[in-house]
């Protein structure tokens, strides 16, 4: 490909899903964009396939001076997020099968991707922030896309969280271009580790993004609004979408120039806690897209641990990201097959093949997301804990106990995600054919899910193949099936759940109630409070002017005046204040 | 070359002469007074194009007249006029174009229209006033053109409003006046000079200094509508809608802000205004300004109203960006002189077009407006979603500039500041943005016109989507030459290189 071809590829990656949602809002031109709209993501796929990293694009008359590239991050960020919008595109062809509801939906839908496929090209700050600004409004769309009123409530919590870590970023990229001196996102890592704000851009950063990528205590959109989206929507949220915010720490954080011990110590704690509290809180749930929700959660508390590894451990920082790398590839792939199975599932199956097909494919999806031999899964797994053994004690010591336990847990959350599937098979019986597009989409992921360990074997010189591995891969996988089976003898083959229940959402319960009282009690202040101490001081100034002489020398117009002459004696204190102040 | 001497002259003469033959005009001309109207908008235009042309090219244009012994009025462009000359006259054209289309067939439209032209004249005077006097002689006039516009409906609201709109600004005139009169005692001069006149002046005469900063930022602040002093300002929405858009993005409250931006960089100079200690607290009032206006917009039903507290808000980021004395947070500030302009005039035509469309005035009548009238609510979201700071539109940029600004001159406290407003600015905005759009609307609007295949008049809604699309272009292309952030670099500059 020449130079000219591969730069018009590239401005087309986020280019063109945005022209296509820009071109859904005319009727006109619907049904064309319609056959095209699920395609936006090839343009993608097939750079981040063909293409060598390290090609550039300046656009100096963009916004700030702007620029997009692909660099070795970004071309595997690439290659898993738009196979992913892809499949999840074709899938959406299927899952909407009335016209009107499947424009509105990839209106949302493409711009989303262009948010989301633009943010991993970006090579400067402000068009990064521009994208995830881009992606995070846009998936608003698709989050309250049914307009129930769970819906409703995830989107509401979401957009919250949205502009929350919105401004949280903004206040942070101010402070790391003010120390880089430059918004290009190569000076920002050197820049953060030699600032005097350093702890307060990290902190920023760990926040802003850690909305995105559901670090503990901000994870509570997650569960909510991952499951309540469509099943193609779900897919994209949950694999490709929350990995942004990773991308996020993977450019801004500095990883690899520097120790910070206690920073790193703080995400590796948070990391392993959510691990291990999502599984816990998904455990209990009875909605088979609600377990997937919070296995995101605990699997982005992994990645969350390797992050916190780097920091600790700058020395080891490439062979920790490309952990990292092959981590969320493998993740962002699992995932999104086990959410657009679980769409699958929800429609009755026309057979007994079709039945045995969907069982059959969600075994493998979860399976590799446990880490069973063979899979993708393993692969990352083994390469994580090669790098978790090897960092200094105390971390050391027990990271490597702690990390074959997570995936005992995780096989056991697959293995609750599997039978509620196969309970709601059985509780349905009205039977309808479900569409090609669905299923060839679902199926081409698998075959990607499944030959994904051959191809990273191929791309990394390390053996991963071994006895040793494939046993330390197997025994927490067995263990977490056997618990499992445990479970389902026990109580989960006949629908009970547990004596008591924690919704979707879990920790939001307890500030939800607390925000809406505040919410409430500050709205009858600004509404009524505010209103009323001014009407009493308004009165009291009327009294005050009524008992003095002046009062019977002004005549009734005058007192219109009032407002005005609050307004006076405010600015004469304040001019005071004023004189004082500076005079000091 | 006789150019140079008489373009800002002719720039403030194209719209006065206007002006004054509408109001000679008889009430059913309306072709005449139209194109009178649009050629005059033009008119200034063009040459407004010419003198930025000329500008760039390093030209002077200096019109000097005597006005008393030791005293001229002198209109001058230099970069920060500029900046406000621009905005005023494109925004001009934009809303008599909105204004023609939403007085059709009401009374007194040559009224309106005269008074309208003369209060283009004051602005335009303002901006290219080159000293404080000529300064003060034209804010006087705005004053006194803009109410007639504000109580142009006639009803005792209107006219409420209009008395204290007048209490509130004659009194701050007064104040400036004084101001400026202590100055010239002292100093003999009221020239308007880059980095200031004062700094060169006895130490002796800082208190005095302090004194007067007090006294004219207390004028402009009137109509910056700095708190205490912004209560006209939300009295003031009754206007008609191309009123309030002209009020609330250019004439007035702009005024206000511009000047203070003149006392502080072209009276005191900025390192001496720094040097006094009077910017801090400038600072802090910007601040308070800042926060106070988005807590009171969070509140409001009525669409205007809320709008109106937006403003008290937004104009004051302008202030806070140069009383943090810094040259990026001083390009934030000027950009957002045109920036928050255009945002705000577009939000206005939006609720001028829901009022005389569909009779909606109140948030709570807006549940999915959008569907109806898709093209204005395209261009109100745009204008909102500009004002919250997202990315690429144009408030984005200047809350960037901003908040680098304020890092690079080391007060860190700012960009909470500037966090804690676009939350709210979010929390006003967002949900009118999702009755808009995703609520389900009415059987029925309350007071529906139809204008056959179209949402509602092309007069009403080319403006809003112009200014919308003008909110878009200035963020996406922030770094094109002659773009508004290129010009407060340009401003920047001047005020701050050696």
């Amino acid at each position: 490909m020449s130079d000219v071809a591969r730069l018009f590829l590239l401005l087309s990656i986020p280019g063109l899903p945005l022209l296509l949602a820009i071109a859904l809002t005319f009727p006109a031109l619907r049904r064309v964009t319609l056959l095209l709209a699920p395609w936006a993501a090839f343009p993608a796929l097939v750079l981040s396939l063909s293409m060598k990293p390290g090609i550039t694009l300046e656009l100096p008359w963009l916004l700030f001076g702007t620029r997009l590239g692909i660099d070795e991050t970004a071309r595997i960020f690439l290659c898993f997020t738009a196979l992913l919008w892809l499949v999840a595109g074709v899938y959406a062809v299927g899952y909407f099968k009335d016209c009107s509801s499947r424009s509105r939906f990839f209106t949302w839908f493409l711009l989303s991707m262009a948010g989301n496929l633009g943010l991993i090209l970006a090579q400067d700050m402000i068009i990064f922030y521009s994208f995830f600004a881009l992606m995070s409004f846009a998936s608003y769309g698709l989050v309250i896309h049914d307009r129930s009123s769970e819906a409703l409530r995830a989107g509401r919590v979401y957009i919250i969280l949205v502009v929350v870590g919105e401004v949280l970023l903004l206040a942070a990229f101010a402070y790391v271009a003010q120390a880089a001196g430059s918004i290009a996102l190569e000076a920002a890592r050197p820049a953060v580790a030699g600032s005097e704000a350093r702890d307060l851009i990290i902190g920023l950063t760990l926040l802003g993004f850690g909305i995105k990528a559901g670090v503990i205590g901000l994870h509570v959109w997650l569960p909510l609004a991952h499951p309540v989206a469509p099943a193609p929507a779900s897919a994209v949220l949950s694999g490709t979408m929350i990995a942004a915010g990773l991308l996020g720490w993977l450019r801004i954080l500095p990883l690899g120039e520097a120790a910070f011990p206690g920073w790193g110590g703080l995400m590796i704690v948070a990391g392993i806690a959510a691990a291990f509290y999502a599984i816990l809180v998904g455990l209990l749930q009875s909605c088979p897209k609600t377990v997937l929700a919070y296995s995101s959660v605990s699997k982005m508390g992994i990645m969350t641990v390797a992050v916190g590894l780097g920091l600790v451990e700058p020395d080891n920082w490439p062979l920790i990201l490309s952990a990292i790398l092959i981590y969320v590839l493998h993740h962002g792939l699992a995932k999104g097959a086990l959410f657009l199975g679980a769409g699958l599932a929800a429609i009755p199956p026309a057979s007994k093949r079709q039945r045995f097909v969907l069982i059959a494919g969600l075994l493998l999806a979860a399976l590799s997301l446990a880490g069973a031999p063979l899979t993708s899964g393993m692969i990352a797994k083994n390469l994580l804990k090669v790098q978790a053994t090897s960092v200094s004690p105390p971390w050391g010591d027990w990271l490597p106990i702690l990390l074959p336990l997570s995936a005992v847990a995780t096989s056991m959350l697959m293995a609750r995600f599997l039978s509620l599937v196969w309970l709601q098979r059985k509780c349905t019986s009205a039977a309808q054919a479900t569409p090609k597009a669905m299923w060839l989409s679902w199926i081409a992921l698998l075959v990607v899910v499944a030959l994904a360990p051959l191809f990273i074997s191929l791309a990394d010189p390390q053996n991963h193949w071994t006895a040793k591995t494939m046993i330390s891969a197997f025994w927490p996988v067995a263990l977490g099936g056997g618990f499992a089976v445990c479970f389902w003898l026990y109580g989960w083959r006949r629908g009970i759940t547990w004596s008591f229940n924690v919704p979707p959402g879990d920790l939001l319960i307890f500030v939800e109630r607390r925000l809406c009282s505040l919410a409430t009690s500050g709205r009858a202040f600004g509404l009524e409070t505010l209103p009323k101490w001014r009407l009493s001081f308004l009165a009291g100034w009327q009294r005050f002017r009524d008992g003095s002489e002046l009062s019977s020398v002004l005549d009734s117009g005058e007192n219109r005046l009032g407002y005005w002459a609050i307004a006076t004696t405010l600015y004469l204190v304040l001019a005071l204040a004023f004189i004082f102040l500076a005079a000091r | 070359m006789i150019w140079d001497d008489w373009l800002p002259l002719l720039i403030v003469l194209s719209s006065l002469s206007v002006g004054l033959v509408i109001f000679f005009l008889p009430e059913d001309r309306v072709a005449t007074r139209t194109g009178l109207n649009l050629v005059g908008a033009l008119l200034k235009l063009v040459l407004v194009g010419f003198m930025l042309w000329g500008v760039f090219q390093g030209h002077q244009y200096e019109t000097r007249l005597p006005l008393l012994p030791g005293l001229d009025l002198v209109l001058r462009a230099d970069p920060l006029s500029m900046l406000f000359v621009l905005l005023s006259s494109v925004l001009w054209l934009v809303t008599t174009v909105y204004a023609i289309g939403y007085l059709e067939d009401s009374p007194h439209r040559s009224r309106f229209f005269g008074f309208f032209s003369l209060c283009v004249t004051a602005t335009v005077g303002v901006a290219l006033a080159g000293n404080l006097i000529t300064f003060v002689l034209f804010y006087e006039l705005l004053t006194l053109t803009t109410y007639p516009l504000i109580v142009h409906r006639g009803t005792e609201v209107a006219r409420r409003a209009g008395r204290s709109y007048l209490t509130y600004t004659v009194a701050g005139g007064a104040l400036l006046l004084a101001g400026t009169v202590w100055l010239y005692a002292i100093t003999g001069t009221v020239e308007f000079t880059e980095r200031g006149f004062l700094s060169g002046l006895d130490a002796s005469l800082h208190p005095v200094f302090i004194i007067i900063f007090t006294l004219l930022i207390g004028g402009l602040g009137v109509k910056a509508a700095l708190i205490p002093l912004h209560g006209w300002l939300v009295q003031a929405m009754v206007a008609p809608a191309p009123v309030s858009a002209l009020l609330h993005a250019v004439a007035v409250v702009k005024a206000g802000a511009f000047g203070i931006v003149r006392v502080v960089y072209d009276v005191y100079g900025i390192d001496f205004a720094a040097g006094l200690g009077v910017t801090l607290p400038l600072a802090i009032l910007a601040a308070a300004t800042v926060i106070y206006g988005s807590l009171r917009a969070l509140f409001q039903d009525d669409l205007k109203r809320r709008l109106a507290f937006s403003t008290v808000s937004q104009v004051s980021y302008i202030i806070l960006g140069i009383a943090v004395v810094g040259p990026v947070a001083a390009i934030g500030g000027l950009v957002h002189l045109v920036h928050q302009g255009v945002m705000k005039i577009t939000l206005f035509f939006c609720a001028g077009n829901l009022a005389e469309t569909l009779g909606i005035h109140r948030i709570s009548e807006m549940n999915g407006v959008g569907r109806r009238m898709p093209w204005t609510m395209a261009a109100f979201t745009i204008g909102a979603l500009g004002m919250i700071g997202v990315p690429p539109l144009a408030g984005f940029v200047s809350k960037w500039y901003l908040g680098l600004g304020a890092l690079d001159a080391g007060q860190d406290w700012v960009i909470f500041i500037l966090a804690g407003s676009s939350l709210l600015n979010a929390g006003y905005y967002l949900p009118v943005l999702y009755a808009v759009w995703f609520n389900e609307p009415p059987d029925a609007w309350s007071d529906e016109r139809y204008f056959g295949r179209h949402e509602t008049a092309w007069a009403l809604l080319v403006p809003p989507v112009v200014t919308a699309l003008l909110t878009l272009a200035m963020g996406l292309l922030a770094s094109v030459p002659l773009s508004p952030l290129y010009w407060a670099r340009i401003i920047t500059t001047l005020e701050y290189l050696p």
